[in-house]
């Protein structure tokens, strides 16, 4: 049995009784810890006014909804083009980062660099500001679409970078051996690998991408933030709505979440199917 | 001993190696004529894997020269490649591509690398599989197979790239024990078919058996090389005899 199958299995080990105790434990202080909080929230919003029903009756009404609902696809548009060119993009740099050409190999080194650690918001300002200064106009979708990939491409980048790394050296070399070029076996042995192994750390990132679509403000696009604040300054609601904006980001990133722990149950639902078929 | 008069299938001259401050390999002198089989023995980190995986450049040398059938080992790029596809190589822990089914593990080299078509291809792997027995295992994946059954897949897919010579790194020292006799049968099976073979082995009866000639590395020279039974019935150098007790012992 090879060694990475065994130490898979050994992270889906059936927790003992102690453990069992320990969680049940754990998952009663949460629960209290929790309760108590909320009646916190709730206690604070009455001493400040907060639960008056000048603040909440907006919400009754459908515009609002619709508004709100706008607005969420907007950064739903926003976060699903990022995450797109983002995964493209990081890609591509990783590829460039590992590849066997030193200058190919070293500018891609400083543009992963930069693009992970400058803030996004920075990039933002960046194509908001200094480029139309050169005559070049993008719509707001695009100013906040661009740097916010352009960020997470960075990121992504490593990622990817993570899991060609994870891939046993025994593969490209067994590889090698067969006479196979550098290309070929990052194609065909060692990215589908990677991939694989990759996917639900992807996946959490593009929460990541989901939070920083927040600023679209920055550049007038109607997003999720965007919109809720126009209805802030319309209803003079702030704290009513910001809570009701906070659930729906809320919502959207356990959506995402929920995706990537399906396809990662999905990963090692497959590792256990190839092995216990195992004829020895 | 085969004559020396043609051109080697495997050449090493003057090779040295350094892994830092580490003389790994110390001035290897070499040659391997075309179908003959020879061992490689020693004590562990005596640089029989480094040596073995220099003759398709898995390492690289600081000096001295490797030949192929006469041809200079090309440094890099697609000549590099290219005759690495002649040199077949099974390694100790087997390596097959874990997201491949068997079948695709052994066309994977001749559709990628020679451009066969794809059912010639399948049709010579099924042919290589029957060969090496496992040939009912053609639809599974690695991580389904014992470790006898996914080394016989290794064999099969470097023999597919038609090759001119084979190296062996410790090929059945991953096994249990019931399951290195179906290796060795057919490394022997592929000896006595004429395959040129470079083998790092601990197994005296298959080395009695098969080789042409036994090589014994210590600290990263080549201390002696006989025939099987002259080596292992009449080891000239004091290491030699040591380390054939303390595998004798076992
Ligand atoms: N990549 C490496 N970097 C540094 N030292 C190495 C490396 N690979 C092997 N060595 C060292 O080189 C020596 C020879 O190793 P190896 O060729 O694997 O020996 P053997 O196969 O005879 O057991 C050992 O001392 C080992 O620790
Ligand atoms: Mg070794």
């Amino acid at each position: 049995m090879s060694a990475n199958v065994s130490m898979r299995d050994a992270l889906y080990e059936a927790p003992g009784p102690k453990t069992r105790r320990r969680v049940a434990i754990g998952t009663g202080v949460s629960l209290v810890l929790l309760v108590a909080l909320i009646a916190f929230v709730i206690r604070q919003f009455y001493i400040n006014d907060q639960l008056n029903p000048k603040y909440w009756s907006f919400f009754t009404r459908w515009t609002t909804w619709r508004f709100l609902l706008r607005g969420m696809f907007g950064t739903i548009k926003v976060a699903l083009m990022a995450g797109v060119i983002a995964m493209a993009l990081g890609l591509l740099l990783m590829l460039g980062r590992i590849s066997p050409n030193k200058a190919l190999s070293a500018a891609c080194h400083v543009a992963i660099d930069l693009f992970r650690s400058l803030p996004s918001l920075l990039l933002i300002y960046f194509f908001f500001l200094v480029i139309p200064k050169y005559g070049i106009k993008m719509p707001a979708f695009w100013m906040i679409t661009v740097p916010v990939a352009l960020a997470a491409s960075g990121v992504l980048a490593e990622v990817f970078r993570a899991g060609v790394n994870a891939v046993p050296k025994g593969q490209t070399e067994a590889a090698m051996a067969l006479g196979m070029t550098h290309g070929k076996i990052t194609r065909k042995i060692v990215l589908p690998q990677a991939l694989k192994i990759v996917i639900p750390s992807l996946v959490s990132q593009l929460v990541v991408v989901v939070k920083d679509t927040t600023v679209a403000y920055v550049v007038s696009y109607p997003d999720l933030m965007q919109n809720a604040r126009v209805l802030i300054s319309n209803y003079d609601a702030l704290v009513s709505m910001y809570f009701v904006v906070a659930l729906i980001y809320i919502a959207i990133n356990y959506a995402t979440n929920q995706f990537s722990i399906y396809l990662a149950h999905r990963q090692g639902t497959q590792v256990i199917s190839r092995t216990s078929e195992n004829p020895i | 001993m085969p004559t020396e008069t043609a051109t080697p299938v495997i050449e090493l001259r003057h090779v040295d190696k350094h892994y830092g401050p580490l003389h790994v390999l110390q001035d290897i002198n070499l040659s391997v004529a075309k179908g003959e089989v020879l061992v490689v023995i020693g004590p562990s980190g005596s640089g029989k894997s480094t040596m073995c995986r220099t003759i398709n450049r898995l390492e690289t040398i600081d000096s001295g020269e490797i030949l192929i059938e006469g041809q200079l080992l090309p440094q890099e790029g697609k000549e590099l490649a290219a005759l690495r596809a002649k040199v077949g190589m099974v390694f100790q822990s087997f390596n097959l591509f874990a997201h491949k089914t068997i079948l695709e593990n052994v066309t994977m080299g001749p559709i990628e690398v020679l451009h066969t078509p794809k059912a010639q291809a399948e049709a010579e792997a099924m042919e290589l599989l029957r060969r090496v027995g496992v040939d009912t295992q053609a639809a599974k994946v690695p991580a389904q197979l014992s470790g006898g059954q996914q080394q016989r897949v290794a064999i099969a897919r470097s023999l597919a790239m038609h090759p001119t010579a084979m190296l062996f790194d410790e090929p059945t020292s991953a096994l249990d024990p019931e399951m290195i006799n179906e290796v060795l049968e057919v490394m022997v099976e592929l000896a006595q078919q004429g395959m040129t073979m470079v083998v790092v082995t601990h197994e005296m009866n298959f080395a009695r058996r098969v080789a042409n000639r036994v090589v014994f590395m210590a600290d990263g020279q080549i201390v002696e090389q006989n025939t099987p039974d002259e080596f292992f019935d009449h080891p000239q150098s004091q290491r030699a005899k040591d380390f054939l007790d303390s595998i004798k012992g076992h």
